[in-house]
């Protein structure tokens, strides 16, 4: 009975703890705005697909937002490079980004990114499917030998473990029923 | 006539009508025994005398009228009992069964039976001496599984006791008639015959004057020699004298190793205590059971028969219990008064009024003894009635109370016996001790301590407290129980009755109902305690084949194994087991329960936790019990060479070999196993099969594999296991992988434009 009761506990944790690292953002924000106000309107703006590719992004590693983040990233870098190499100031962050060429740039790239993330995976998970085979196939050879050497009863450890296991999760599950 | 038989029976009969003293008359004349005396079982009830006619007669004696219950068929028309002897057996063929070598030295001839010479248990057969080629010998073949006297010969065979047949040697043989092997007895070959043979058919009466010479010295001073070395002969009996000399002058009592004490004695000869128990249960016994049968086998040749042929074996034991034995053997008869004294303290049914040595030789030597007086039973007012017969005594109650079990629990639990104790005898303690018993075995109802055989065992016990344990119709006194399980064993193949004994603790209770508590009844009774613990244990070593070699030293092992072989001695056993290797199904162990009692009883090393490992379940850690102690025997029995058991349990120890986890290992040890065989060595053996280093190597090196082999599962159940979607998780790891690129790309990208812009 004490599980149930632990997750809400858990679920609270987690709610407080992304307020707080929310508040903290929006704290480093306000500061960099202040420190470097034109740089980061130019950041905003050239990097909303990325912005869009992050908020739609649900998955844990957020590999999409990264990926579409890098690539658009070097499109808004030689901007931010001219920003700094010249007048550093919100009119020249504006013209920048009024000019429909760099935005075109910028968004270019990070369409190239979304381009990679769409047709990247799946051409490496072909590789590592066949790799995890193979893997897989050395594993079981390396299993026979052992019990070619040592008899069935080298094995007899796992199927303890998996009696283990099922045990565990036979009394949990009833442990969620009572 | 020459010999000094023919010479006393002559004399006999020349004194027809001498007049000879009687007791009771003052030592006046009194008539003559008649020559013929009519015997008990012919007289007829209406011809005989009534007591009071009879001179040196005291009291009346039981009488054949008295008993209307057929005699047991004796062997002689002079009612004298003899012990059954095998009879004549073919002649065998020479040339198949060729003589066979005992000891290197004599040679017995299977083809040459000498019947006229066998014993109850063994068969007579020819002889020769090889070192003295013409001395006359013979031998005697003893029944396999029998138990021999074997301590007894080893001891004669260094000294020979006088009035005895003399024993050349003995010795296991291989007895080829039989196809077994058995003991061989050699003895000097009496010349003269048999003592009972050379009356014919004529009574074996021998003359009051010629008695003392020809039959008590000789006898008398053969119980003598032997009670010098602590044996009692417990063959002493008419028809078991011989003449060693032609002239017939020499007379000796037979042999007595070829079966165990008292087996072959007719019940007549036994005290009274003795007399009760089975034959193989009747026990060691003392000298003073040789001079009760020298009582008896005086009496017999003084009379040339038997005074109460005509009564069975129950009604002359509850005769004598009743009158006592010279009464009951003597009280009808006219016994020389010379012979009164001597026959009534040789006859005394109390051991310490009977006469010892030191009396019988000073009546030899002519000086009078004081007369035992004569003590009468206590005599109830009323005859206990039971199984259709008046008992005046509690002995004869008790006796008759172990032949009818059923009846008797009838008459204990309803209260008659306790009733005509208390009111007929007056023995109220004993009384209350029934009544106990009875209470005790209400409480245990239904329970094997409450059967009814065991409530009567102990009735009969407190009946008689001197008596045999009687159980189920095993009845033995406590000296005597290992031959008789031995016997039970030979003759049912089971220890049943005995295992029940022991675990009802009826010795205990014997022992306890004794008076006197002497060191001997202390000291048996530690040793049943003991034996009690071994029949309780059902492992290898233990059980009731323990109790049988702890109390039969000599007996050789009655394993199925050793059938053909005679192994008494832990010596000879693994050498003999070695032999029987090439004959046997090597598919079988060489090991039961009979192999183990024997080695645990004579091997004096500690080998219980070889007995543990042996009894194990398991049938790898058995046998390697099994080699371990095989092992041990040889190294400590400093055995050179065992070829055919290195190859019978070499053959049987892949069980042991698969103790192993190593295939590796189990093929080195199965390709070392046949060049250790051809060395004959059990120990070597055993290093290869359980040695302690690589057991370990072994075992480590398997709880390792056992790893290995569970972190490949685990990666392999990560990977391609249940729950697992490898498309998923192989496009996740691209995404991974592409985002990582995209990071790299970003990297190399700033680097170059901050790099092109600086320049």
């Amino acid at each position: 009975m004490a599980k149930p009761q632990m997750q809400p506990a858990n679920q609270e944790d987690m709610r407080k703890r992304g307020r707080s690292n929310l508040t903290w953002i929006l704290l480093v924000l306000t500061f960099l705005v202040v420190l470097a106000g034109p740089t980061m309107i130019l950041l905003l703006l050239g990097m909303l697909p990325t912005l869009v590719a992050l908020i739609i992004d649900r998955t844990k590693q957020k590999s999409n937002s990264l990926c579409v983040g890098s690539i658009n990233f070097i499109g808004v870098f030689p901007y931010i490079m001219g920003l700094w190499g010249g007048m550093n100031d919100f009119t020249a962050a504006f013209t920048i980004v009024g000019d429909i060429f760099n935005l075109l740039v910028m968004y270019s790239a990070a369409a190239f990114g979304w381009f990679l993330f769409l047709t990247m995976p799946s051409i490496i998970s072909s590789f590592v499917l066949v790799l995890q085979q193979r893997k897989v196939a050395q594993l079981r050879g390396e299993q026979k030998d052992l019990i070619d050497e040592w008899g069935a009863e080298v094995a007899a450890i796992v199927e303890v473990q998996r009696m283990e296991k099922k045990e565990q999760h036979m009394e949990h599950g009833m442990e969620g029923i009572s | 006539m020459a010999n000094a038989l023919d010479q006393a029976v002559e004399t006999a009969a020349a004194q027809k009508d001498v007049t000879v003293p009687q007791e009771g008359n003052g030592g006046s004349s009194a008539p003559a025994t008649p020559s013929e005396a009519p015997l008990p079982s012919v007289a007829p009830p209406g011809e005989k005398k009534p007591p009071s006619e009879k001179s040196g007669v005291q009291t009346a004696p039981p009488s054949a009228d008295d008993k209307p219950a057929l005699a047991k068929p004796k062997s002689k028309s002079t009612g004298i009992p003899e012990a059954e002897r095998n009879p004549a057996q073919p002649q065998l063929d020479a040339a198949q069964f060729p003589p066979v070598e005992l000891n290197g030295r004599y040679m017995i001839y299977p083809s040459m039976a000498l019947a006229d010479l066998n014993s109850p248990q063994a068969m007579a057969y020819a002889v020769e001496d090889r070192r003295e080629p013409g001395r006359q010998l013979f031998a005697l073949i003893c029944k396999p599984g029998l138990p021999v006297r074997t301590s007894l010969m080893r001891e004669l065979k260094s000294q020979s006791i006088n009035g005895m047949i003399p024993m050349a040697d003995y010795g296991p043989v291989f007895w080829s008639p039989i196809d077994q092997t058995a003991v061989a007895i050699v003895l000097d070959r009496p010349l003269g015959g048999r003592f009972l043979d050379t009356f014919g058919e004529r009574p074996p009466r021998v003359n009051e004057y010629e008695l003392g010479k020809l039959i008590l010295e000789p006898v008398a001073q053969a119980i003598s020699e032997l009670q010098a070395i602590d044996y009692s002969h417990r063959a002493i009996r008419l028809d078991h004298l011989f003449f060693m000399d032609k002239e017939r002058r020499e007379l000796v009592v037979g042999e007595c190793f070829s079966s165990p004490p008292g087996f072959d004695q007719p019940v007549i000869y036994e005290p009274l205590d003795r007399a009760y128990a089975m034959p193989s249960g009747r026990g060691y016994g003392m000298s003073y059971d040789d001079m009760y049968a020298l009582g008896i086998m005086t009496v017999f040749a003084l009379l040339g028969a038997n005074p109460v042929a005509r009564l069975s074996d129950d009604e002359m034991l509850s005769a004598k219990a009743e009158f006592g034995s010279y009464q009951c053997l003597c009280g009808n008869e006219r016994i020389p008064m010379a012979l009164i004294e001597p026959i009534r303290g040789l006859l005394s049914d109390e051991e310490f009024e009977r006469w010892n040595m030191e009396a019988l030789d000073h009546w030899l030597n002519g000086q009078k003894k004081t007369p035992i007086q004569r003590r009468p039973a206590t005599k109830p007012k009323i005859a206990f009635k039971f199984g259709g017969r008046d008992h005046m005594t509690t002995r004869s109650v008790a006796h008759a109370f172990s032949k009818n079990v059923p009846e008797a629990v009838k008459i204990i639990k309803n209260g008659k016996l306790e009733q005509w104790i208390t009111s007929s005898l007056g023995e109220t303690a004993l009384a209350d001790a029934i009544t106990g018993l009875v209470a005790v075995c209400k409480v245990n109802d239904g329970s094997p301590e409450g059967s009814d055989d065991v409530l009567v065992s102990k009735v009969c016990i407190r009946l008689d407290p001197h008596a045999p344990i009687r159980y189920k119709n095993f009845s033995f006194l406590p000296d005597g129980f290992g031959a008789a399980l031995a016997v039970e064993y030979l003759r049912k193949g089971n220890f049943q009755i005995p295992g029940e004994i022991l675990a009802r603790d009826l010795l205990s209770f014997w022992v306890g109902a004794q008076e006197n508590r002497t060191p001997d009844l202390t000291s048996q009774e530690r040793t049943f305690q003991t034996l009690r613990g071994f029949a309780k244990i059902n492992e290898m070593g233990y059980g009731m084949e323990r109790c049988l070699y702890e109390l039969n030293r000599s007996l050789p092992c009655q394993s199925e194994l050793l059938r053909t072989t005679f192994v008494d001695h832990i010596d000879d056993f693994i050498g003999s087991l070695d032999q029987v290797a090439d004959h046997v199904d090597t598919r079988s162990r060489p090991m039961d329960k009979h192999i183990a009692a024997f080695i645990t009883t004579h091997f004096k090393y500690d080998i219980a936790p070889h007995l543990k490992a042996l009894s194990d379940p398991k049938e790898e850690t058995s046998l390697i019990g099994l080699l371990s102690l095989y092992a041990l025997i040889q190294w400590r029995m400093k055995v050179p060479t065992l070829y055919g058991l290195s190859s019978w349990l070499g053959g049987l120890l892949a069980p042991a070999i698969g103790t192993y986890h190593s295939r590796t290992t189990r093929r080195t040890i199965e390709q070392e196993i046949p060049a250790l065989v051809r060395q004959g060595s059990l120990p070597e053996l055993f290093d290869l099969i359980d040695n302690a280093e690589r057991r370990h190597i072994d075992t480590t090196d398997f709880d390792e594999a056992q790893v290995a082999f569970a972190h490949a599962e685990a990666e392999i159940e990560s990977t391609v296991g249940e729950g697992v979607d490898q498309n998923k998780a192989a496009l996740q790891v691209g995404e991974r992988v592409t985002a990582t690129i995209a990071i790299v790309i970003s990297m190399i990208a700033t680097a170059v434009i901050i790099f092109v812009q600086t320049m």
